[in-house]
């Protein structure tokens, strides 16, 4: 069974940088996306409902800094998603 | 089909765009190498002045390391502010530099209650093993060495403990850390996610 959360090119993107990465700024994720603000604050925001990421908000020079990272759940489903491909993939 | 295939593009895409810039890490190697020669010159040249008192000397080495180790943390955390992301590489460093940073502050501390200790070879040894897992992580040879070379010439220290400390420390922090670090920061592949 597919993961529909991860099908989406955006939230794929997402999980594919944060699992390559310790952490990732808003704005790095802005330029690999290539998607709006707002658009990619509400992938971030269903990835966060479903504890695939978690996000930290703190502020840096009185602006605000939002920095996310991969949860184990989301690594799992990375990767259960990941061999689901390549399975496909080889069919 | 066509969807998985995209999929899976997307994925390598994303992995490829975020590379490990080795950049940093040299301004660090270089920053140190001049820093710590600059502080032993000077202590070389004028003994009088750094050894006025008991403690002087220690706390001569003591306030500039620490301002050297504030002045790159901010470097550092400006750095990685501006590149975005920060990859496994880069923090498995990051940790390994901290515990050195720990050591050596254990070292120094443990320099003020024990009479006739000299932190320098703990220090340069602590220094030598972290040169070495540094070049391994990053598959950078010059580094390597330099830790080696560092680790034989702490051994050589410990065996002829008369040896002035301050042109060990000129010859160690050269080799092991400054020339390493141009070495990196000339290096074309600098900046290669593959290292």
């Amino acid at each position: 069974m597919i993961d529909k959360l991860l099908f989406n090119p955006i939230r794929l993107k997402i999980i594919s940088s944060l699992i390559n990465n310790s952490n990732c700024d808003f704005n790095f994720l802005k330029e690999v996306t290539d998607s709006t603000q707002g658009n990619l604050s509400i992938q971030l925001k269903k990835l966060k409902q479903e504890n695939y990421i978690e996000i930290e908000k703190t502020f840096c020079n009185n602006y605000p800094k939002t920095s996310c990272r991969v949860t184990d759940k989301g690594k799992i489903k990375f990767e259960e998603f990941f061999n689901y491909l390549i399975k496909m993939k080889n069919e | 089909m066509n969807n998985i295939k995209k999929h899976i593009e997307t994925i390598a895409g994303v992995i490829k765009s975020t590379k490990e810039n080795l950049k940093p890490l040299s301004i660090n190697f270089i920053f140190w190498g001049i820093f710590v020669n600059a502080l032993s010159i000077f202590h070389y040249s004028f003994p009088s002045l750094v050894q006025s008192t008991k403690y002087s000397a220690i706390l001569y080495w003591i306030i500039s390391s620490i301002t050297g180790l504030i002045f790159m943390v901010y470097y550092n955390i400006k750095t990685r502010k501006n590149i975005g992301y920060e990859t496994h590489l880069s923090r498995v460093i990051k940790i390994i530099w901290i515990v050195f940073s720990v050591s050596w502050i254990y070292v120094i501390i443990l320099s003020f209650f024990l009479e006739n200790f000299n932190p320098v070879p703990s220090i340069l040894f602590f220094l030598s093993l972290i040169l070495i897992m540094t070049g391994l992580i990053i598959k950078f040879n010059p580094i390597i060495f330099g830790g080696i070379f560092l680790l034989l010439f702490t051994f050589y220290l410990n065996l002829n403990p008369g040896i002035n400390l301050l042109l060990v420390n000129i010859v160690g922090v050269s080799l092991g850390m400054l020339l390493p670090g141009l070495s990196l920061f000339y290096s074309k592949s600098t900046n290669n996610s593959d290292r």
